[in-house]
């Protein structure tokens, strides 16, 4: 029996695929950079992987020390800008209310998973061009993919304000999907779309990679930073347009660093996305013909975020609160949707390095929600598919050096949505994750 | 619940911030935190200990400081005297170009702060000495072809080519002889890089003269050399590459 058959439909992308996105997700952290420059992973992560003030300028850098050792003439001739990442891991899940032929019944499933394993390669190719490509996958589907792949031109006419980096790139959200510290669930307000899940037509994703260009610049310390990504959304049909599904994303942040033991540093940011997918198309058969989309509507978001750094920078209380709202016009929908469909979203995370020797224990806590504004179909209760998601874990690494990472990692999610089962009752979807984590 | 969150969770996070911000005085260093930062940063080169014996030293040249006798280079201060936290912090802010040590600008001078101060426990004489006052530099005079030509004598009539050669480019009659006080092979630098290890500016290639590299075979000419002669050889140095270029348009000149 498939999936199709045994889950609630609007489970398929608005809970099932969050779950997902949130394990898929290879994690940017790479040791071949630890090894070029000798530095522990805890130099640019301030828990793995999330990047820390020096991690976030070392990447607005092209991933450069700027100290004469970048270009790969003179890194050590032993320097391979490749590493390997996998976490061997097991999951339990539960989702319940699901209809099957034996009635409602909660499904539970646990077992040492099909883990995938993330191929990173990045590097400077000579100075100021640096490249990422990621080959993801590898599970015994033996499916491989391109999560990633880009060329990056850093200090464009002599200036850290302009920087371009052209391919498959993460677009610069306020908490980074792929560097996320969770490896069981997924940042929800960056993908969600309200309605019936297989109504839409818009698949769009923040925390998908997006194929385009991005223009980045930044200060010394990047701490003033913005971002600008001109696109084609993912999963388009594709149209006939110069950029298919011609999209834009922006981002600026400005983090305040304060000398202060109770406060050691603060950031603010803006962000917004503007997405173009095409409503209709020449067909074959009636099946669409890729790239004859036209009749573009758009997907918007926009939101806020607030980061404080509790504590001493170097082992800190990090919370980040990401605030967003989105909208999807009714064209999108392919059912019989009237208006706009319109949501508030939004998380806060919190990450805590306690202040014990060699920093190798990491706690972490995220709620993240979802509300529901305007149904696409009028008729529809206001709260249908409203989200709640709570996560916990810990990571506790037992080996940081300048050649590899290797951490035990447990974690607990558990996402609630309402009204999304068959007999209109709330679904939750929980998650057990206990796994060694290790890249080298 | 939106915005109510919002209201509840966000706006006082800001608020926060603005408070720690406008309440926050200069707090003295922490060595307690600083031997957190020296973790997270330091260690995997300059070792647990401070040794300059971490995980990485025995790849790279040159190698890592040994905090542990309190020599340092990179100094405002006479020759063997201790540095000052400001020559400590300069060094952490601006990193040593063409070396391992990379700019640690981003973390904040609060973190700097903490790891100068647990740096300094690894050697007993910062308990018991004080750096000595800082030299003074004399204000750069005019950079000029007549003096790039002297102290291109002035190279000469001190010998700095024994070392790093004729031509600057660190290939002296010397230069594969050298070692530190550690018994590590030394190299002259090349001069001709356009970059300092120290910092770019002259005042930065003065210094050097004056208060020699403590541990290293570069001497401190201190005693020997007037300020109008060092101030020449530094102009005869930032001659050599066209990489000292952004440097001379800050400096006052004569002709190019």
């Amino acid at each position: 029996m498939s999936n199709k058959t045994i889950l609630s439909v609007p489970l398929r992308r608005g809970l099932v695929m969050a779950l997902c996105l949130g394990l898929s997700m290879p994690a940017l952290a790479i040791p071949a950079f630890a090894r070029k420059y000798g530095l522990r992973c805890t130099a640019c992560h301030e828990s793995w992987p999330v990047l820390n003030d020096f991690g976030r300028n070392f990447r607005d850098n092209g991933y450069q020390l700027r100290l004469g050792k970048d270009d790969v003439v003179t890194a050590n001739p032993g320097y391979w800008p490749v590493a390997v990442h996998i976490t061997p891991h097991y999951e339990y899940t539960s989702l319940t209310n699901q209809t099957t032929d034996q009635g409602k019944k909660t499904l539970k499933s646990g077992g040492i998973a099909d883990a995938s394993m993330d191929l990173l390669t990045a590097g400077t190719l000579t100075k100021d061009i640096s490249f990422l490509v990621v080959p993801t996958g590898f599970a015994s589907d033996g499916a491989v993919s391109l999560e990633s792949y880009w060329a990056s031109f850093s200090r464009v006419l002599g200036t850290d304000w302009l920087n371009i980096r052209v391919g498959k790139h993460e677009v610069d959200l306020p908490a980074s999907p792929h560097r996320g510290i969770s490896l069981a669930s997924s940042y929800l307000v960056y993908d969600y779309h309200p309605g019936p899940s297989d109504n839409v037509a818009s698949a769009f994703g923040l925390s998908v990679n997006q194929r385009g260009l991005e223009v980045t610049g930044h200060d010394r310390g990047s701490t003033l930073r913005y971002s600008a990504s001109i696109f084609s959304a993912n999963d388009s049909l594709g149209s006939r347009h110069g950029l298919s599904s011609p999209s834009v994303y922006g981002h600026v942040q400005k983090y305040f660093q304060l000398d202060s033991d109770s406060v050691s540093q603060v950031a603010l940011g803006v962000w917004g996305a503007y997405a173009n997918y095409p409503t209709s198309s020449l067909t074959s058969g009636g099946v669409p013909i890729p790239g004859t989309g036209s009749d573009l509507r758009s997907s918007t978001r926009y939101g806020l975020e607030a980061q404080a750094w509790l504590f001493h920078a170097a082992a800190p209380l990090h919370l980040n609160l990401v605030y967003g709202h989105g909208s999807d016009n009714k064209d999108l929908y392919l059912g019989a949707a009237d208006r706009n469909g319109t949501w508030n979203g939004g998380f806060l995370e919190a990450i805590w390095v306690p202040a014990v020797d060699f920093l190798q224990l990491g706690l972490f806590a995220r709620y993240d929600f979802i509300r529901n504004q305007n149904q696409p179909v009028s008729g529809t209760a206001r709260t249908y598919n409203d989200q709640d998601q709570t996560t916990v874990g810990v990571r506790h690494t037992i080996a940081y050096s300048n050649r590899d990472e290797v951490g035990f990692h447990l974690e607990y999610s558990t996402l609630r949505a309402k009204g999304v089962a068959d007999d209109g009752s709330g679904v939750r979807a929980s998650t057990l994750f206990l796994g060694v984590d290790f890249l080298y | 619940m939106t915005n109510r969150a919002w209201r509840l969770v966000g706006i006082p996070l800001i608020g926060l911030g603005c408070a720690a911000g406008v309440a926050a005085g200069e707090p003295a260093a922490n060595v307690h935190q600083g031997k957190l930062v020296y973790e997270r940063y330091c260690m995997s080169c300059h070792g647990e200990k401070g040794d300059g014996q971490g995980e990485f030293a025995e790849w790279i040249s040159p190698k890592p400081r040994d905090y542990r006798q309190g020599t340092y280079k990179w100094r405002s201060t006479p020759s063997d005297s201790l540095p000052t936290d400001d020559d400590l912090e300069r060094v952490l802010t601006n990193g040593l170009y063409g070396t391992y040590m990379p700019t640690w600008y981003a973390i904040g001078r609060r973190q700097r702060r903490d790891v100068i101060a647990y740096i300094k426990t690894f050697s007993p004489r910062f308990a018991t000495e004080k750096p000595a006052a800082p030299i003074t530099i004399p204000t750069e005079p005019l950079y000029s072809d007549e003096s790039v030509k002297r102290g291109r004598a002035t190279y000469t009539k001190f010998k700095c080519s024994q070392c790093h050669g004729e031509q600057g480019q660190g290939d002296g009659p010397s230069s594969h002889e050298l070692k530190d006080d550690w018994g590590n092979p030394m190299v002259p630098y090349d001069l001709t890089q356009g970059h300092v290890k120290c910092g770019d500016t002259g005042a930065d290639i003065y210094r050097v003269f004056i208060t020699g590299l403590s541990g290293t075979p570069m001497p401190s000419f201190a005693d020997s050399v007037s300020p109008a002669e060092a101030w020449d050889l530094v102009h005869f140095i930032q001659s050599l590459s066209p990489g000292y270029k952004k440097n001379l348009a800050a400096a006052p000149r004569g002709s190019q």
